[in-house]
């Protein structure tokens, strides 16, 4: 399920209460708001005041990170999209979403990191498409430099990775240095995780353009790579993350189970075990996965097994149309057969009805 | 280093124009022109458009399709950047060295306009690199990363495979005579050829060697002339060994005897000295006299003067 991407200010509010403990449904009213940007940032809940000062001061980068939401909302879906959890969100309860984040969950550890690393993505790109008054091209990479295949110039536009890492320090960590507690200070942690996991696949690319396209004339630039890479190694330090407890000075944290590592700056961290998000509960913030997709043939976590909670699945048998057998042909077209594809569809039981009327 | 990358560009065209008969002179001079927009690294999330592949990028104007994709294959993105890179392989394409080099230097110069994006297929790749990287390396042009072969997928129903390759042959192949052995006649043909060589000797041949598929012809050490320098020393003029790239087994009339003197023109490649051009030194030709006296005052490229910065090796 893909956000709906509506006006370029509609996503920043969410952003921002997405980003905050509280919840708060004043943001709907911000829809039918139009108008200066003075009126957006002064009207977007959970602001502190030196993220309202820098709204003011930056609309443009304000834009940026509100067109890049749909981006790492995107990305958290797919990388939990054989959960039980799958970073879903209602179109018309978009509260359920902050939910979650009031756990001190592995998931809000991957939540918050995802969502830092998304805002230094956005504003890192929109720097180097030139959309930002306060920064361009990485002023740093001009003249030659050397590699290991020789000379080359820089050329073309460098992503200024350390610009967005630092506006994005600034604005996101701003409410958790506020605060003192122990989920200031795991939303910090994962934050800077977050980050830097962008900053690991800055990488070079080069162009040749030497005679008939050989390398011993190059031009080379940094550049980020997909969104995607940043996303496959945050699961993986879901996956890997680790549960700490704060020290007895409360300046830090010290691991809940004495046989695991201690965390390095890397690693996402939390407090508290997850619920097992089998059935609908607006508390957790959990959805449930009654009529949730399952793969019958998987051992994993979208097996039927395991995504349904042992309650069983409907199956369902349906055929669609596809393309195949496509063929270039000279010249210039390709052309393609359509096919009848049959295939079935398991999709989880609901709970028993009996359940509904058992109190929680 | 702009200029240094439109001067290499120019001096390649220059040295597989310069072997052509002078009709078609007219035509190489268009492609010298200096792109001044500068190169744009990469633009984020920009969609392909589809352009009418333009009349000045003569490379793709006559291929088979009117439409082209930006960027293309080779990740230039502007028309300006397909123009002056494209603009290299016109002369390797007027020497006809595979039937195909067209449909595979456009296949990524300017890719077929359709839903998705059609590549070469990796045999036609390897059909035009058997044809052409001979040709490319007997003037010491390797064939280049950007076409390394195994880039390309393995033959598939979507890529584009050989087209025009497989035809019978309507005639028993001629041996073809060696690149370095095409002459000039002309004093503006040889004059052209001096450009584009790093240096040019008149000398003596004391003997040919067979060096895997290169000849290695040993310069004698008398009655020795060194008409344009370049880049070589007076040790290097000492003992000159001229490698011919490829030049093993095809014929070539004026090495079939090494009585008197040659003019032998060359480049300085990692080192190595490789053959360009070699005539039989004749004292009653006019053309030839007039070329040598004149080198210097003939209009080279614009870019000609950087060349030799550019090629200098670290």
């Amino acid at each position: 399920m893909n956000v709906p991407l509506g006006g370029i200010w509609l996503w920043l509010p969410l952003l921002l209460t997405w980003l905050t403990p509280e919840v708060s449904s004043s943001w709907w009213y911000m829809r039918a708001t139009g108008g200066s940007s003075r009126v957006m940032c002064d009207n977007v809940p959970g602001l502190v005041s030196r993220q309202r000062q820098l709204c003011h001061r930056h609309p443009d980068v304000m834009r940026a990170i509100g067109l890049g939401v749909a981006e790492w909302t995107a990305e958290c879906q797919h990388q939990f999209r054989q959960h039980r959890w799958n970073c879903n969100t209602l179109d018309r309860d978009h509260s359920l979403f902050g939910r979650v984040l009031l756990r001190s969950s592995r998931e809000s550890a991957f939540v918050y990191a995802i969502s830092s690393a998304g805002v230094v993505f956005a504003i890192t790109r929109a720097c180097s498409q030139g959309e930002l008054k306060s920064c361009s091209c990485d002023p740093k990479k001009k003249g030659s430099a050397k590699d290991s295949k020789g000379t080359f110039d820089w050329g073309g536009c460098s992503d200024n990775i350390d610009y967005g890492i630092k506006f994005a320090r600034a604005f996101v960590d701003a409410k958790e240095r506020k605060g003192k507690d122990a989920r200031a200070l795991m939303n910090l942690h994962n934050n800077r995780a977050g980050r830097k996991a962008v900053k690991r696949f800055l990488k070079q690319e080069c162009k040749c353009h030497g005679v008939s396209g050989s390398c011993t004339l190059r031009t080379c630039w940094l550049a980020m790579a997909d969104f995607r890479k940043t996303g496959d190694y945050l699961w993986r330090k879901y996956n890997g993350a680790i549960q700490v407890v704060m020290n007895q000075d409360g300046t830090g944290f010290t691991v809940a189970n004495k046989r695991f590592k201690k965390p390095t700056k890397n690693d996402l961290v939390y407090f508290e075990n997850s619920p097992d998000y089998c059935i609908r509960d607006r508390e957790a913030g959990s959805l449930g996965t009654a009529g949730r997709v399952c793969n019958l043939t998987s051992r994993g976590m979208d097996s039927c097994e395991v995504m349904c909670c042992g309650r069983g699945y409907d199956t369902s048998h349906v055929t669609r149309m596809t393309k195949c057998e496509c063929k270039f042909h000279w010249c210039c077209a390709v052309r393609c057969q359509d096919c009848l594809e049959a295939l079935d569809v398991h999709t989880c039981k609901a709970p028993k009805s009996a359940d509904w009327a058992t109190p929680t | 280093m702009w200029v240094a990358w439109s001067a290499r560009t120019a001096a390649l065209a220059l040295l597989l124009g310069a072997l052509h008969g002078a009709p078609t002179r007219g035509q190489e001079y268009d492609y010298y022109g200096w792109q001044a927009e500068p190169l744009h690294g990469r633009s984020y999330s920009k969609p392909p458009q589809c352009l009418d592949i333009p009349a000045d990028l003569p490379l793709c104007h006559t291929v088979g399709y009117k439409r082209m994709r930006l960027p293309n294959l080779l990740e230039h993105e502007s028309l300006a950047e397909v123009k002056q890179q494209a603009s290299s392989w016109l002369p390797l394409l007027a020497k006809r060295c595979h039937s195909d080099t067209q449909v595979f230097l456009c296949s990524l110069f300017a890719p077929v306009c359709l839903d998705r994006p059609i590549y070469p297929c990796r045999s036609l790749c390897e059909a035009a690199r058997a044809g052409c990287a001979p040709l490319m390396e007997a003037y010491g042009f390797p064939w280049p990363e950007m076409l390394h072969c195994h880039k390309f997928p393995l033959d598939n129903d979507l890529c584009i495979a050989v087209q025009f390759g497989h035809l019978p042959a309507t005639a028993p192949p001629v041996t073809k005579i060696c690149a370095q052995c095409e002459m000039e006649h002309s004093a503006d043909g040889l004059m052209e050829q001096m450009c584009s060589s790093d240096f040019v000797v008149k000398m003596r041949i004391k003997e040919i060697k067979i060096d895997n598929g290169d000849r290695k012809l040993i310069g004698a050490q008398k009655k020795k002339k060194l008409l344009k320098a370049g880049p070589l020393k007076r040790k290097d003029t000492k003992k000159l060994v001229l490698h011919m790239k490829n030049g093993a087994s095809c014929p070539c009339p004026q090495l079939d005897n090494l009585t008197g003197s040659f003019l032998v023109m060359g480049r300085k490649v990692e080192g190595q000295l490789l053959l360009t051009a070699v005539y039989r030194w004749d004292k009653k030709n006019k053309e030839m006299k007039f070329a040598v006296k004149f080198m210097f005052s003939y209009p080279c490229s614009l870019y000609y003067p950087f060349f030799y910065g550019a090629a200098e090796p670290h």
